[in-house]
């Protein structure tokens, strides 16, 4: 008898055909990998899985590193303390290409599994091999959305891609597929139960299999009762609003918060996202609100005050608050979603910091905030640009507004080429007054006080110029 | 029309350089003039609404102090700006640090918006001032006093600005329009002054939105106010109302991230927008929906999320036009 490989590595997909569901993340990155393939360096130079766990993220790597036959390098996320780890990977990355012409794929496992405060040096250097890599990257990650990986996340060379939960059928498909090819009996009964128990996780699923079949040589749902504990795992994003907005008592819902992978400001965001969606009432979605937002203002205390025993108040009304409203209503089963604004706070990064600079120059000219500048002084310059034009160009230079600013403070594509124009008209004008300047010197030196003369003198050449 | 290559916006035009041009505020003038006589200057605080004159006389009063090169002696802070305390102080440090060869022999340090640190960043700013008292003066500038602690209110010379009169603001108006060869009707330079509450930067931002489309008249005043205010406002106004909570979120949304304003902002502009004429309520409405947009700024102030209050709001609006409708058919 041979060692025994313990089925998780056995039935690994070798290839992308083997590797169920997940349709469009294959499709995507093997388009992406094929780019690789053609020698050049995509964009996108690397890519976030994310989902929750034994959904198969490393799987995935695996088996598409397996479908084009190219080495892996992997390096779990932890080992991003060590500096001589990173430069290892950093220097694996960096190099082009291997002998035989063709890319590695580097994996990274588990990158939200850098803290964000002790492990700062890591996030770091993830975003430097990011940026200097010649291979195509590979993140993996339960929680995409975790406070450390944002400055990871808004990259431009990163591509987030989500996997989803796992359905009943696929888990099924695969762990018949194990039974047949280890000669077992499997119940169908007993792996439903077995994908119940573990909520769309396939790698506990075929641990579990594995566990029993072993010693047992079939896996009955009698076998499966008795035998499988239940796991004690965190709440991903789904699992915890569900159990906030489906709790039948208020406690459930204040442990489901507390056992959730979110931290407290994200769990804010995704109940602020899903309220509307679950509850459909407006006076339940009103009061909904009215608890997310008292539960808010506490927090707003909190980081004011540094009282940090607040939380708890803020904690109940964000929890038993909203699922004591959820109650009187008959709740359906729907697919939550990701908090919209951190995505389009993402999506939209770069226009909104030409706005925020075109702002901040505007402040300093006029002496105010960058917010009285978005909130006065924007709108200002947008009114006289659909106005007049001209105006609001010669406004937008003297406060040496970029033509990519003009765009965004406008709103409008061709206020870039006008801007461009007038400066290239001002600076034409600016060489020819110069010359006209030196020309007419001479002759107002005689009859003028020297420091006025030129003043007027020049005024006068720019309206011969101008017309 | 030579101007024209010159033209900039006019609230800094036509801000006054020295204390001598300031019409209004006039005790507070006074009193500042007297400091520069006697080369006596203390920390200030400058309170008041927006648009009453506190940086412009902060400015003006540092011109007359140091001449027209003052800008080498002063710090300009925006606390709303600046990312915290530590950030200030940083700046603070640094400016301070050199001593100036001159008659005045102190720098000054402007902080504008200074009501907007918390109360533990106060304290710290309180340290500060005492710090740096051998070589600079503080100017604070805020809307809110009583959000300025009691031991910076009782280290600083407290100066209160009004909003500024009706002849006022009418007469600068009409110094700005004469200056700037705009034509214009009588009747649009009170609209504008009771659109701008006594806000004088306001007043001129007006004036030059609507000399912008050529002669100033009513008509033109109230459409580059209408233009100015992002549609989307009352758009979301109207989805909420009409009981389409995720519509008008969507909206919320869009205004916050294309027009980059902050929720303070939303809220201020709801309230202004659902008493104008043309909103279709009852003044019971407008009275409740103002009660409520209130409370949510008070939120929002005491650091509340953005989008968070305001979806608070939202839903609360849907719920009052549902009720609305209902008591409509009812009385039908």
């Amino acid at each position: 008898m041979s060692i025994a490989v313990p089925w998780i590595i056995k039935y690994r997909p070798k290839n992308l055909s083997q590797y169920v569901n997940q349709e469009e993340a294959k499709a995507f990155l093997s388009a992406w990998i094929k780019e690789w393939l053609r020698g050049g360096t995509p964009s996108k130079k690397a890519v976030l899985l994310h989902g929750p766990p034994g959904v198969g993220k490393t799987a995935l790597a695996e088996a598409l590193a397996g479908e084009f036959g190219l080495q892996i390098v992997e390096m779990n996320a932890s080992d991003f303390r060590r500096k001589s780890d990173i430069e290892k990977v950093a220097m694996i990355a960096s190099k082009a290409r291997s002998f035989d012409g063709k890319p590695k794929i580097v994996l990274l496992d588990e990158v939200d599994g850098l803290s964000g405060k002790e492990d700062l040096g890591g996030v770091e250097a993830i975003i430097d091999v990011i940026k200097n890599t010649k291979n195509p990257i590979i993140m993996t990650a339960n929680n995409a959305y975790a406070n450390q990986l944002r400055t990871i996340r808004t990259m431009n060379e990163v591509v987030l891609i989500e996997l989803k939960e796992l359905h009943q059928k696929d888990v099924l498909e695969v762990l018949r597929r194990i039974c047949e090819a280890e000669k077992i009996f499997c119940d169908d009964k007993a792996l439903k139960t077995i994908h119940e128990r573990n909520k769309g996780d396939l790698r506990s699923c075929i641990n579990d299999l594995e566990s029993i079949g072993r010693t047992y040589g079939k896996v009955t749902l009698d076998l499966v009762e008795k035998l499988l504990p239940y796991r004690d795992r965190e709440l991903d994003p789904f699992e915890t609003l569900r159990s906030i907005f489906f709790a039948k008592y208020t406690w459930q819902a204040k442990s489901a918060a507390m056992h959730s992978q979110l931290d407290f400001d994200t769990l804010l965001q995704w109940i602020n996202e899903n309220i509307p969606v679950q509850l459909t009432e407006p006076e339940n979605i009103y009061q909904a609100y009215e608890a997310l937002s008292r539960a808010d203002v506490h927090k707003g205390r909190i980081i004011k005050s540094g009282s940090w025993d607040l939380l708890s108040y803020a904690n109940d009304l964000s929890t038993a608050g909203v699922s004591l409203v959820a109650k009187k209503e008959k709740l359906k089963w729907i697919k939550y979603s990701f908090p919209a604004m951190i995505k389009m706070l993402a999506e939209t990064k770069a226009s909104r910091e030409k706005l925020l600079s075109a702002a901040e120059k505007i402040a300093r000219n006029v002496h105010v905030s960058r917010r009285t500048a978005l909130a006065e002084f924007i709108p200002l310059i947008r009114v006289i640009y659909r106005l007049d034009r001209n105006k609001a160009a010669y406004i937008m230079k003297s406060l040496n507004i970029s033509p990519d600013e003009a765009v965004v403070i406008t709103g409008e594509q061709e206020a870039r080429e006008l801007l461009e124009k007038k400066l290239s008209e001002l600076a034409a004008l600016a060489k020819k007054r110069e010359k006209t300047e030196k020309t007419s010197k001479p002759e107002s030196k005689g009859y003028k006080p020297a420091g006025q003369s030129r003043e007027s003198s020049s005024k006068h050449s720019r309206q011969r110029t101008l017309f | 029309m030579s101007t024209e290559l010159e033209y900039v916006l006019w609230a800094e035009k036509y801000r006054p350089k020295s204390l001598d041009e300031v019409v209004n505020q006039a005790e507070t003038v006074q009193r500042l003039k007297k400091f520069i006589q006697d080369g006596n200057v203390p920390h200030m605080l400058f309170a008041g609404p927006p648009g009453t004159g506190k940086t412009t006389v902060a400015l003006a009063f540092a011109h007359d102090l140091y001449g027209p090169d003052y800008q080498r002696y002063i710090l300009e802070l925006n606390a709303s700006d600046e990312r915290g305390i530590d950030v200030i102080r940083t700046k603070v440090k640094e400016f301070a640090r050199t001593m100036i060869v001159g008659k005045v022999p102190f720098k000054l340090i402007i902080l504008d918006e200074a009501d907007n640190l918390t109360a533990d960043a106060q304290q710290a700013l309180r340290r500060m001032m005492e710090l740096f008292t051998p070589t600079s003066r503080f100017i604070l500038i805020a809307n809110y006093p009583s959000k300025i602690i009691e031991p910076i209110q009782s280290r600083t010379a407290v100066f209160r600005f009004t909003p500024l009169k009706k002849e006022d603001v009418i007469s600068r108006l009409k110094y700005i329009a004469k200056n700037e060869g705009v034509e214009y009707d009588e009747k649009a330079l009170e609209a504008i002054f009771d659109i701008s509450e006594g806000d004088m930067r306001k007043a001129i931002n007006i004036l030059q939105a609507a000399a912008a489309g050529g002669e100033v008249t009513v008509e033109q005043v109230y459409k580059v106010v209408g233009l100015a205010h992002p549609r989307e406002i009352r758009e979301m106004i109207k989805l909420a109302l009409n009981g389409d909570f995720l519509k008008a979120r969507d909206k919320l949304r869009k205004l916050m991230i294309d027009y980059g304003l902050s929720g303070l902002d939303v809220i201020k502009q709801v309230h202004s927008e659902i008493f104008k004429s043309d909103m279709d309520l009852s003044e019971e409405a407008k009275v409740l929906i103002a009660d409520y947009a209130g409370e949510i700024q008070f939120r929002l102030v005491e650091g509340g999320d953005d989008e968070i209050q305001l979806n608070a709001f939202l839903a609360w609006l849907t719920l009052l036009g549902k009720k609305m409708s209902i008591q409509a058919q009812a009385t039908r």
